[in-house]
């Protein structure tokens, strides 16, 4: 202990310099960890988080007596997950293996260049593209344009939630994939070229090499990737379920997720309780899947694990 | 791909490399499906392009098009003469994102080195101190609560600037690089030079860090650009709005953004006595993306070394 001190004040000068970012990790992190607790308070805003009396259980049976709302957002935010996660990681494998395998490079590095553009875009501003694609009145693209050529009659999407599923999906890969690709395109980068030449020599054809080659390569990359992903299942983008669907009533069944429900919550007079419990199951259910995901790592990859 | 290099002479062999080079039907078929994609990527923008220079009859007409019956500049010119709200959301925004960036880079570069220092028993605290935010959150709420209710920062510029400076991944991405690429023996020259333990790393290590720097705070910085949900809310009052902020409650910011005693007669005449809803909202949204589109093919470079390092554990 006597060691460790004198150690530290040899260190003092590092001491000062991890001190700013420690105090915002303190007041900006740590702060609303404790602040948690108001899950087991009857929260009272003129009170404050200590003021304010505790009633555990009150708030969580709040989740029973709501079960409804809170399984459907609860639903909704894993479901999403698990479609983002399956559809991005196929398509960012995809993306990645087709530009690789592209002989003309230059065209390559120009498509790809526009490709990851639109994750560089706000969901602000996104939604307003989304818009001008779906909207009723006045025509977006696909009511005015795509459907009439189908002979397909206008369909009214921001009043029904059955096509958000859809339409979130294609958002959030036109948003995220090109982007994501690269990741996968440096390890493709990383292959040794002699494999290919040895397998060519084999008589191995293009898809024989991708599958037996490219593929193995690239597993441990994902096995890493979605493991981490794990992690953040309670977790959802709220520019993409709060803005881009306008946090239009109607579509609350098929699209609000945990996180939407809680930042609509809070602009319009929250119910404490009940937001309160909300957030304590999301914070607690991600810890815990954090810690599984990582411990799986470590187990798998231990070079790639967070901690 | 590796590249060749001429070290034969051999007409055999060129004539196989030859071969080897000219791309088959396959490639065309597969440019064909990789042009679909980037055309996906790239025609949503045209449309904001677009709509943003046409007639508001023409939307309230045909709706949405490519190929709009008139054209039009007057939602751009009315955006860019009576936006006054939208040059001082332009400026509000580039200030938390210099800001930010700057305090971010600092405040992170500044704990990365301390992580790295040998010899420093109180480090593996800190490590953990930075790993724990990203275990376990607080959320939202209780955020909201503490930061408003005891902080008292409501409507305050410093809640979108100060709290998301300081990242686990960022400083874990400054750690591997300067764990990696900066020999410690430069810093022990340092100081047998008598530089002090501060000169060591503002006149030795930081400098070296820029290339982790570039990577860190081109993602930092289009993150404040992008900031839209702690500014939907904390922020009030109009003149500290940043721009996504005024495009999530456009609708309401339309009237605001012109305010309309500011349009001459003559102008709301010609615009029916309506303003230009449609078309206002997408020249509103072309210009708050419009620098973003410009500078991040010139700045994708660093974006994608930011990923790629922050995939490597240190």
């Amino acid at each position: 202990m006597k060691g460790f001190l004198k150690n530290t004040w040899r260190n003092r000068a590092h001491v000062v310099l991890a001190l700013p970012a420690f105090l915002v990790l303190l007041l900006f992190a740590y702060m609303p960890m404790f602040g948690l607790i108001i899950a087991f308070k009857q929260f009272d805003y003129t009170k404050g988080i200590i003021g304010s009396p505790w009633n555990f259980p009150n708030n969580f049976k709040l989740l029973i007596v709501n079960k409804d709302k809170f399984l459907t957002i609860t639903k909704n935010t894993v479901m999403y997950y698990f479609i983002f996660t399956i559809v991005g990681t196929f398509l960012n494998i995809v993306l990645a293996i087709a530009i690789d395998q592209f002989a003309f490079k230059n065209a390559g590095r120009v498509m790809q260049t526009i490709m990851i553009i639109p994750v560089f875009i706000s969901y602000a501003a996104v939604s307003f593209v989304v818009y001008a694609f779906f909207s009723k009145s006045p025509a977006g693209i696909i009511n005015g344009t795509i459907l009439p050529a189908f002979g397909v009659g206008v369909k009214n999407f921001y009043q029904k939630g059955s096509y958000w599923p859809w339409i979130l999906t294609v958002v959030n890969v036109w948003h995220g994939v090109g982007y994501g690709s690269v990741l996968y395109m440096s390890v493709l980068a990383g292959i040794d070229q002699e494999l290919y030449e040895a397998a060519k020599i084999d008589g191995a054809n293009k898809w024989q090499q991708i599958w037996n080659i490219t593929i193995p390569m690239l597993i441990p990359m994902i096995t890493v990737m979605l493991l981490l992903s794990v992690g953040n299942i309670m977790r959802s983008d709220t520019g993409l379920f709060y803005t881009v669907t306008r946090n239009i009533a109607n579509l609350h069944a098929k699209t609000q997720t945990i996180d939407a429900f809680v930042l609509n919550q809070l602009l319009n007079n929250p119910n404490y309780g009940l937001t309160g419990a909300t957030t304590f199951f999301q914070s607690v259910v991600g810890l815990f899947m954090m810690l599984l995901s990582n411990g799986i790592v470590r187990k798998l990859a231990p070079q790639n694990s967070l901690f | 791909m590796a590249k060749e290099k001429m070290i034969t002479n051999d007409p055999e062999i060129l004539r196989m490399a030859k071969k080897h080079k000219r791309p088959g039907p396959g490639q065309y078929i597969l440019g064909f499906f990789l042009l679909i994609y980037t055309l996906f990527c790239f025609l949503p923008f045209l449309l904001v392009v677009i709509s943003a220079f046409s007639d508001e009859s023409s939307i309230l007409n045909k709706g949405f098009s490519y190929f709009p019956d008139a054209w039009s500049t007057t939602a751009m010119t009315s955006v860019f003469k009576y936006g006054k709200q939208l040059i001082r959301s332009y400026g509000v925004t580039i200030f938390i994102t210099v800001l930010g960036t700057f305090t971010g880079l600092m405040l992170q570069s500044m704990y990365a080195y301390a992580l790295t220092r040998p010899d420093f028993q109180l480090k593996k605290l800190l490590n953990i101190w930075i790993i724990i935010p990203m275990l376990f959150q607080g959320g939202m709420l209780s955020a909201y609560l503490i930061f408003t209710g005891w902080y008292h920062l409501k409507d305050n510029l410093f809640l979108l600037i100060v709290p998301p400076s300081v990242g686990t991944m960022n400083i874990i991405i400054m750690r591997t690089y300067i764990a990696n690429s900066i020999p410690n023996e430069l810093n022990e020259a340092a100081k047998i030079d008598g530089a002090g333990d501060y000169r060591t790393f503002f006149q030795i290590t930081l400098p070296l860090m820029k290339p982790s720097l570039a990577a860190v705070g081109f993602m930092m910085a289009t993150g404040f650009w992008n900031e839209w949900q702690s500014a939907l809310i904390y922020i009030d009052s109009p003149k500290k709005k940043p721009l996504q902020l005024l495009l999530v409650n456009i609708q309401k910011n339309i009237e605001m953004l012109m305010n309309s005693k500011d349009i001459p007669p003559e102008v709301m005449a010609i615009m029916g006595n309506k303003l230009p809803g449609n078309t206002i909202t997408m020249a509103t949204v072309l210009v708050v993306v419009g620098p973003i589109l410009a500078v991040s093919p010139s700045f994708q470079k660093y974006f994608i070394k930011g990923l790629t390092v922050g995939s490597v554990k240190g």
